[in-house]
């Protein structure tokens, strides 16, 4: 089965900052898994870099998004693009 | 107040040599050399030899440790601060943590990020330069660090003064000590300076020694009539001091008592060295202990195995320690180890307490030429035992300028 944009979300916070892939849920939020405001931007770099789309720049709500957020930001993206970004090197 | 005495309780490396202090020295005295050809993705340079550190990081830190944000330059710094405190076997109580400090020293600093960040800017795109960039390249990355893993709230510098920052940091952090700024200091500093960039940069002074041809393990040749320049080396070497009487009351080894520290400026050229300002240096850590010449039993060298150093430091050394400086033991273990720059002094520094230690000097590798200019006992090919070493001199001498000399003594 492909992974799902959840299971690569919970792969790369699980691989860069240890955190179980247990406590990944749709609805935890980013600093409820322990990231701080370094870690966040850190994080959504990779995941940017893992789904080559570039996440909006709106820091203020990066706090308290959910990884649900993060998954219907990256699915409304690639949709929107249609695959272009997919294929930017 | 009177001023304090201060002790070496703990030393810890990352050496092309490895991690264990009592290896390190094993293989100096030898006279092995960890000095080896590199392998580019660039047209050859016209020197292409180095002692790197056969490093692998997870020996070092815990797998949830995110090493992707620290240079290569603070993993080795961390790791080798972590084996120093190990060394020393100290715990750090609350009261003890904000007179407890870190003293860093970095010439370069994070080579191999600046490297990638450019790489990334004008190479690739722009846009993609990770967040944390500025993190990893500030020069007091790794200090900071240090500070947090161990919880040291006190004085927490960093030193940049080329080839003799490592020997600054030791110097200053004895002085804070010594002055009563703080009762423990983490002291010492690294570089990792063998990214195709800063290699090439090296390379275009026409400083670096070119591989000789039929072992490139012996191209750096200090003090030799046919000495063809310095060898880039990389590492870190941090080592505790401590306030004596503190240390002592906590049942500590004390591997020396930090004997004299000289700092000076050549204020002359910016690469040229100057007999006058290396000698001043030495001049003023023998005059900080209360010493003369006659307490000076082993010196391990700047010795660089450039035309100029080499003969000035000897004039220097000549200058200010007279007949003893024919007397005894000199000699210099870049020739082994490579040129750490920053990291340098710091490195010597241990490599000489640990003469002390085991009573033995380690070699200058590859001086079979003689040089008439260079007429010093510099203990050519392999070490000799010298019972008798009750006081080491270290020198450090930087483009810039910037002169130090550290002393120790045996307790």
């Amino acid at each position: 089965m492909m992974p799902t944009v959840f299971d690569k979300v919970q792969a790369v916070i699980t691989k860069k900052f240890s955190v179980p892939a247990e406590n990944i849920r749709l609805d935890s939020t980013l600093e409820s898994l322990g990231l701080d405001s370094l870690d966040l931007i850190d994080a959504l770099f990779e995941i940017e870099d893992e789904f080559n789309v570039r996440l909006p720049q709106d820091a203020s709500g990066v706090r308290t998004a959910t990884i649900q957020d993060v998954v219907d930001s990256i699915e409304k993206l690639q949709a929107a693009d249609g695959g272009q970004q997919a294929g930017r090197a | 107040m009177t001023a304090r005495r201060v002790v070496v309780t703990g030393l810890g490396i990352v050496s092309p040599h490895g991690s264990d202090p009592e290896i390190l020295f094993g293989r100096l005295m030898k006279g092995e050399s960890a000095i080896a050809k590199m392998c580019f993705d660039v047209p050859r340079p016209y020197s292409n030899i180095a002692a790197a550190v056969p490093f692998e990081p997870t020996r070092h830190f815990p797998p949830q440790q995110r090493l992707e944000n620290l240079d290569r330059v603070s993993q080795f710094s961390i790791a080798a601060a972590a084996a120093a405190l190990v060394d020393a076997g100290i715990k750090f109580t609350d009261e003890m943590r904000h007179r407890s400090g870190v003293s860093f020293g970095t010439g370069m600093g994070s080579t191999q990020t600046l490297e990638e960040t450019f790489k990334q800017v004008f190479q690739r795109d722009p846009d993609r330069v990770r967040p944390l960039t500025v993190l990893k390249v500030m020069n007091n990355a790794s200090a900071g660090h240090i500070a947090i893993q161990h919880g040291l709230g006190g004085p927490d510098l960093t030193y940049s003064c080329a080839c003799s920052s490592s020997a600054v940091a030791i110097g200053e952090a004895y002085r804070q000590i010594r002055h009563g700024y703080a009762d423990v200091m983490i002291a010492g500093g690294a570089e990792a300076p063998l990214t195709v960039t800063f290699f090439r940069a090296w390379d275009a002074m026409h400083v670096l020694a070119p591989a000789d041809p039929s072992d490139p393990s012996a191209s750096c040749r200090p003090f030799a009539k046919n000495r063809s320049g310095l060898v880039l080396g990389e590492g870190a070497a941090m080592i505790v001091l401590e306030e004596r009487e503190s240390a002592l009351r906590r049942g500590a080894t004390i591997h020396a008592e930090m004997a004299g520290y000289g700092s000076s400026n050549d204020n002359e050229h910016i690469t040229k060295p100057s007999v006058d300002g290396q000698a001043n240096a030495m001049k003023l850590a023998l005059a900080d202990g209360g010493l003369t010449a006659e307490d000076i039993d082993y010196v391990n060298a700047h010795g660089t195995a450039t035309l100029l150093n080499d003969v000035t430091e000897t004039r220097a050394l000549k200058n200010v320690l007279g007949d003893r400086a024919y007397q005894i033991p000199v000699s210099s273990t870049k020739s082994m180890h490579g040129h750490l720059l920053g990291g340098a002094g710091a490195l010597e520094f241990v490599i000489a307490l640990l003469a002390m230690r085991y009573r033995a000097v380690p070699p200058t590798a590859n001086l079979e030429v003689p040089d008439a200019e260079c007429d010093l006992d510099y203990v050519p090919g392999e070490g000799r035992a010298e019972q008798n070493i009750r006081c080491v001199m270290s020198n450090s001498f930087a483009f810039g300028g910037t002169n130090a000399v550290l002393i120790a003594r045996r307790e």
